[in-house]
């Protein structure tokens, strides 16, 4: 199978991540669609490594792995503590700062 | 098997970064050992000398540096001089908004809040946006110190401080795109924290938090989306290796323009350019004010000292094709920059719609590849970034019984009261619109002459407009302060401590001396050009 | 001796800071110092007038350089002055005048309260004008035409207390601003050009810069003119700025800053020869403002408004002078010496009269003064005879060469310059004379009015420091002209402006011109004494009538040309001109402000606080940004 099909699964769940943090409501399901992102990036280095016959883009989806789990860390902490005050998430309810 | 080699490296060039972030971990581990009313002092006798360790270490090396510069840390890293310069003004600004981070004389605890007040108004009826005054005794954990004391302060923002201004050192010195992004996330992260850690107006700081780390981790997604197709485009994401790959490849143009331009979006992003600085107005004006200025100017900072490396050393050859659209993403962020900061009420808001206006000011040197260029943006960096941390060292002096008096209106006849800080505000706002004798016209004058030189006359043209119009904001500002009679309710200016005093008044000189005599730090920031 | 030169700006610099300085305990000499400063400042130019007049012509331009000003990577500005024909001329009628003004003023200003303010302003004036025309190079120009710019505002509103003066000194300097900016952006550009701004280099370089490039800078060095000489159309500053103290009208309001601007032309004269368009740009302003100068100035009754509209129209045959180019440059320069001397001779005498009555400057409180101010009377009729050309003295000699250039030019540049000059000749005489007779003549007006004050009008002649002053200065006005012509002013300038080309050809023949010119300036005397001197000038002025008939059952003809033919029009005109102005000029103006308010009200409405719609636009944008490169790169 062509390596060029994973890279267009990639960018599809890109979009597809890209669309949900535009429409879901829920903090949490926004991140996880910045998660999905993320991931489907790694999919494209992954393949990448492939074609290029290189180790490099494998090493950096371990490295994005690592980032995206201290990302979580700290997100969930801020939506946690957000919610705590507000007890809701849903990122449209965080609205005082505007114009 | 072949052995493994480690990587030489070159301590003596990378020893300010290895410091900054040794002793941003020294600084996790007195949060976690200490006892609570130590920490204060530790921290911030830690970060201070570590700081200015760094820094003379720094100077130390810059004293005697290959003008080249060296690429180390198995080019990870390039030690240029462009990197060291920026290595130079992070630091100094970095300690200038640190001091306004300690100062507890301003507001009793310092503008950051002590887990335990934040848990304890969790538990008041959300909606109340002035913080403690709803705090439920019985929620109040006694191992902060009773509820009558003076409040302690969150000294986690030292780690925090520490670990982002090592992210910047990192991300302005980072030689390829993986660095680069690991830096990213090593700036942003604590950033997104500090956001919401305001001790009063816990709503709005909170959600300035989230609205950052959303938007952040999203800008995040789409550099990291360009870094993978520029690795599929050059097979690599060193920043030479991509401008040696677009001078000669048989891999198509798609990767690399498609890889360059979700690449420069969440440069932009942390730059507050253009239409990617909506995050802005809404996080500086919810984030505590000393955040705030640490944002302001050492985010600014790092983010330009990328996009200019990124730039110049991979993309230089195909800048005929980028050139345009880095035009209309440069006159748009003036436009919105200027003529949105017309209507502002709120003055942090103010200063963050004039931040995303000097943005577009900023992004024509990064988009000239000449030496005048990189050292025209270095300059305007370093005056800016002053300039900023000494507006908000002012904002944050006047205050009611609620905090800091941000809205305008508050704002009205306060020379009256207080001429110093009236004067001191007005130089700094006279300075960011860029009149003569302050540093904000020298670098308008660097940048603007660079871009005129490199062919972007009409560009040059719409940024001399556009700083013309956000001149009328400031000016309104200063209108107010002299002009107008004071509200009956108004605020009152408070007895800077010394830290904050320092911080201002260092803002303030640098200002001054870099508007008067601005020759020395051009030369030091004109020495040499990026190493790809 | 060339080493005192920088004495010349450095003394009466020192003066106005000791007297700024210096407070109260100056107040009892303070002025008397300001008077050496310049008295000093003279004497040095006369020295060094004389010791180049010794050196051969291609010797007498020289330069001193006193320090390195600013050394900022390749921008290089010397602190250098540049002594040459043209400079020391200015300096000489800068602090010849400048001498016998700062005197006069010991006079005048003797009863006022701030008379220390004003000769530590004046005293700024003289430094920063020399400053102007010593520098030698655009830099040091600037800072020259920025400091008259100040000093200039100081002076025009120097009676704090009178909303009119502080709001025409900031009129003043509005419109300056304008020019200003004119000037800047000219400099810009020549060193963007070229690279450097001393005059040396740019006039040696100035051909390898392309003509576009040129004319933009002739069209923006002019705009400055515009702004500091009060030209068309900047010109309506100066007649206000007469709210200053009278000394400081006749000093800098008529013979010293206002001519900056024919000195800037004259002195870049190597730039304007490059270009015929700028230069016929520059003789248009000239005439438009000449003829706009002289039929404003028949119409006011005021009696130094009507000398300030004189100034205009005068400097506007000077600008047209200089934009005859190397034919023309010298006799701008001519002209613009013995008007310093007249017009100097004409504001003072306007001064002593104000003095005499109460300050009142309405010409119809006036009338048969002549009798009671014998001198004032006497050197004021010099200067206005000097002023309408009468043949021989300095005006004749100044303003007929000017339009003799004039008609000597081809086509129809020829016949519009000269016959506008000629009839602009014209009309100074009517309105000079005009002013004479109900100032001088006639009824004793002022017998049953009091004054502005409420007191009863008691003329007396004025002290004798400010009577000598005017007796000198008439002195220079009927032997002025006489004098430069027959010593060789133009060959003494040849080595700053160009040898003055000899007129050749042209729409008239040049033995006529100077009687057509007499002519035409008898007319206007016979115009004006028939129509204001055979009949009682009323006290009060007669409100504009709306239909010609009633005017002529009134047998209103006595002042039918006047206030029919020249002032409704001017009412009109000027309502006209308020019309567009608040309406074209301040509607597009507010109009920007309001559009971009409203403009920035309504987009601020785009930051609606949601996360989402934020990460929408930056969705947005960032499609936007990969599309725009990727169809760069394959469209």
């Amino acid at each position: 199978m062509s390596p060029t099909n994973y890279l267009l699964l990639s960018g599809l769940l890109f979009t597809i991540g890209a669309v949900g943090v535009l429409v879901r409501r829920n903090a949490i399901v926004v991140f996880m669609c910045i998660e999905l992102m993320l991931n489907a990036v790694n999919l494209s280095l992954v393949t990448f490594a492939r074609i290029n016959g290189t180790l490099d883009g494998q090493v950096m989806a371990f490295f994005v792995m690592v980032v995206a789990a201290a990302e979580v860390v700290v997100g969930l902490a801020i939506i946690m503590s957000i919610f705590r005050t507000r007890r809701s998430s849903s990122v449209d309810d965080a609205n005082l700062l505007k114009y | 098997m072949t052995p493994l080699t480690p990587p030489p490296i070159d301590y003596a060039a990378v020893a300010p970064l290895l410091i900054v972030l040794g002793a941003a971990c020294v600084s996790v581990l007195v949060e976690a050992f200490l006892p609570r009313h130590q920490r204060w002092p530790a921290q911030v006798a830690l970060s201070v000398v570590a700081i200015v360790v760094a820094g003379v270490t720094l100077g130390v090396y810059a004293g005697d540096a290959p003008a080249q510069g060296v690429i180390t840390l198995g080019s990870t890293m390039a030690v240029d001089m462009p990197t060291l310069f920026l290595w130079g003004t992070l630091l100094v600004l970095g300690f200038g908004s640190l001091l306004l981070i300690a100062d507890r004389s301003v507001e009793p605890g310092g503008a950051f809040v002590a887990s335990a007040l934040e848990r304890a108004s969790a538990g008041a009826a959300p909606g109340s946006t002035t913080g403690p005054s709803g705090v439920d005794p019985e929620h109040v954990d006694r191992s902060y110190g009773a509820p009558g004391d003076a409040p302690t302060m969150q000294t986690e923002v030292f780690p925090f401080t520490l670990f982002a201004l090592g992210g910047m050192m990192a991300f302005v010195a980072a030689n390829d795109l993986l660095t680069m992004f690991v830096a990213l996330e090593v700036l942003s992260l604590p950033l997104y924290l500090m956001c919401g850690l305001a001790r009063r107006r816990r709503l709005l700081s909170q959600e300035a938090a989230v609205k950052y780390f959303l938007l952040g981790a999203f800008a995040s997604a789409f550099f990291l989306y360009g870094v993978a197709l520029l690795y599929g485009y050059a097979g690599s994401v060193r920043l030479s290796a991509i401008a040696e790959a677009a001078v000669g490849t048989d891999r198509s143009d798609a990767l690399l323009f498609g890889g360059l331009a979700l690449l420069i979006v969440g440069l932009l992003f942390k730059g507050s350019v253009g239409p990617f600085h909506t995050w802005t107005p809404d996080v500086y004006q919810g984030a505590p004010t000393p955040a705030t200025a640490f944002m302001a100017a050492c985010t600014k900072v790092a983010a330009f000292g990328a996009i200019a490396r990124v730039l110049y050393v991979a993309f230089g050859s195909t800048r005929w094709e980028w050139r345009g659209v880095l035009w209309a993403v440069a006159i748009a962020s003036m436009v919105i920059g200027a003529v949105l900061g017309l209507t502002q009420t709120d003055l942090k808001r103010m200063i963050a719609y004039s931040s995303i206006a000097h943005a577009g000011f900023l992004l024509l040197g990064t988009m000239a590849i000449t030496q005048a260029g990189t050292s025209g943006t270095l300059f305007y960096l370093l005056a800016y970034g002053f300039t900023t941390i000494a507006v908000f060292g002012i904002i944050s002096l006047v205050r009611t019984a609620d905090g800091e008096a941000t809205h305008l209106s508050q704002w009205a006849g306060l020379a009256k009261r207080s001429p110093l800080l009236a004067g001191v505000m007005t130089f700094l706002l006279l300075a960011l619109a860029g009149i003569p004798l302050t540093s904000g016209f020298t670098a308008k004058f660097a940048v603007f002459s660079a871009a005129l030189s490199d062919g972007m006359a009409p560009l040059v043209v719409v940024a001399l407009v556009a700083s013309a119009i956000a001149a009328f904001f400031y000016l309104r500002v200063v209108v107010l302060m002299y002009f107008s009679e004071t509200p009956a309710d108004g605020p009152t200016v408070s007895v800077p401590g010394a830290f904050t005093t320092v911080a201002i008044t260092l803002g303030v000189v640098v200002t001054l001396l870099l508007g008067v005599a601005p020759t020395l730090v051009l030369d030091w920031a004109g020495a040499g050009g990026f190493t790809g | 001796m060339i080493a005192l030169a920088p004495l010349l700006f450095v003394l009466p610099a020192l003066g106005a800071l000791i007297n700024f300085l210096a407070g109260r305990r100056a107040n009892a000499w303070g002025h008397w110092l300001g008077v050496a400063t310049v008295v000093a400042s003279f004497v040095i130019g006369l020295l060094l007038f004389f010791e180049t007049l010794g050196l051969a012509p291609e010797e007498r331009t020289r330069e001193v350089s006193l320090f390195d000003w600013i050394a900022s990577g390749s921008l290089n500005v010397d602190f250098g002055l540049r002594l040459d024909p043209l400079s020391l001329t200015f300096v000489l009628l800068i602090t010849g005048v400048g001498s016998l003004i700062h005197i006069y003023s010991v006079g005048y200003m003797s009863h006022d309260p701030g008379r220390r303010r004003f000769f530590a302003q004046l005293n700024l004036f003289v430094a920063a004008m020399l400053i102007l025309v010593l520098g030698n190079n655009f830099v040091m120009l600037y800072l020259g035409w920025e400091g008259v710019g100040l000093a200039s505002y100081l002076l025009i509103g120097f009676y704090q207390d009178r909303p009119s003066a502080a709001t025409a000194a900031k009129k003043a300097f509005l419109m300056n601003r304008v020019g200003d900016v004119g000037l800047a952006v000219a400099i810009f550009l020549i060193w963007l050009e070229l690279g450097t701004l001393q005059y040396t280099d740019v006039f040696a370089r100035i051909g390898e810069v392309p003509g576009g490039t040129v004319l933009a800078i002739t069209i923006l060095l002019l705009l400055g003119a515009c702004g500091k000489s009060g030209q068309f159309p900047l010109q309506s500053w100066l007649p206000d700025a007469m709210e200053g103290p009278t000394p400081v009208s006749a000093l800098i309001h008529a013979a010293t800053m206002v001519t900056a601007g024919v000195y800037l032309i004259a002195r870049t004269s190597p730039i304007y020869n490059l270009t015929e368009t700028g230069r016929l740009i520059v003789s248009l302003v000239g005439v438009v403002t000449l003829l706009i100068g002289a039929v404003i100035g028949c119409a006011y009754d005021d009696i130094k408004k009507v000398l300030a509209y004189s100034t205009v129209s005068q400097i506007g045959y000077m600008i047209l002078a200089v934009g005859l180019g190397p034919a023309g440059y010298a006799l701008g320069i001519f002209h613009l010496l013995t008007h310093g001397f007249f017009k100097a001779g004409l504001f003072l005498g306007a001064g002593s009269v104000m003095h005499a009555m109460n300050d009142d400057v309405n010409m119809r409180h006036f009338g048969g003064l002549g009798k009671h101010m014998k001198i004032t009377f006497v050197t004021f009729g010099l200067g206005y005879l000097a002023l309408i050309g009468f043949p021989f003295l300095s005006g004749y000699f100044s303003k007929d060469a000017i339009i003799e250039a004039a008609f000597a030019q081809e086509g129809w540049q020829g016949w519009v310059f000269g016959g506008a000059a000629t009839l602009a000749a014209g009309l100074t005489a009517f309105y000079m004379t005009r002013l004479m007779i109900m100032t001088f003549f006639g009824k004793e007006r002022w017998r049953e009015l009091k004054g502005p004050d409420g007191k009863d009008y008691h003329p007396h002649e004025s002290p004798a420091t400010m009577t000598v002053p005017m007796i000198v200065l008439a002195f220079g006005s009927v032997l002025g002209g006489f004098l430069l012509y027959s010593i060789g002013l133009y060959e003494w300038l040849a080595p700053s402006v160009g040898e003055l080309r000899e007129l050749e050809g042209g729409v008239l023949p040049h033995a006529l011109v100077p009687w057509l010119v007499v002519a035409f300036s008898l007319l206007g005397v016979v115009i004006a004494y028939l129509v204001v001197g055979r009949r009682p000038t009323p006290v009060e002025r007669p409100s504009p009538v709306s239909v010609p008939v009633r005017a002529a059952r009134r047998d209103l003809y006595a002042n039918t040309i006047n206030e029919t033919l020249i002032e409704r029009p001017g009412i009109w005109l000027t309502r006209a001109l308020v019309f567009v102005d608040n309406r074209g000029v301040d509607g597009a103006v507010n109009g920007i402000a309001a559009g971009l308010g409203g403009g920035s009200g309504r987009l601020r409405r785009l930051q609606t606080g949601f996360v989402r719609s934020y990460a929408l636009s930056m969705l947005g944008g960032s499609v936007l940004v990969v599309a725009a490169l990727l169809a760069v790169r394959f469209a």
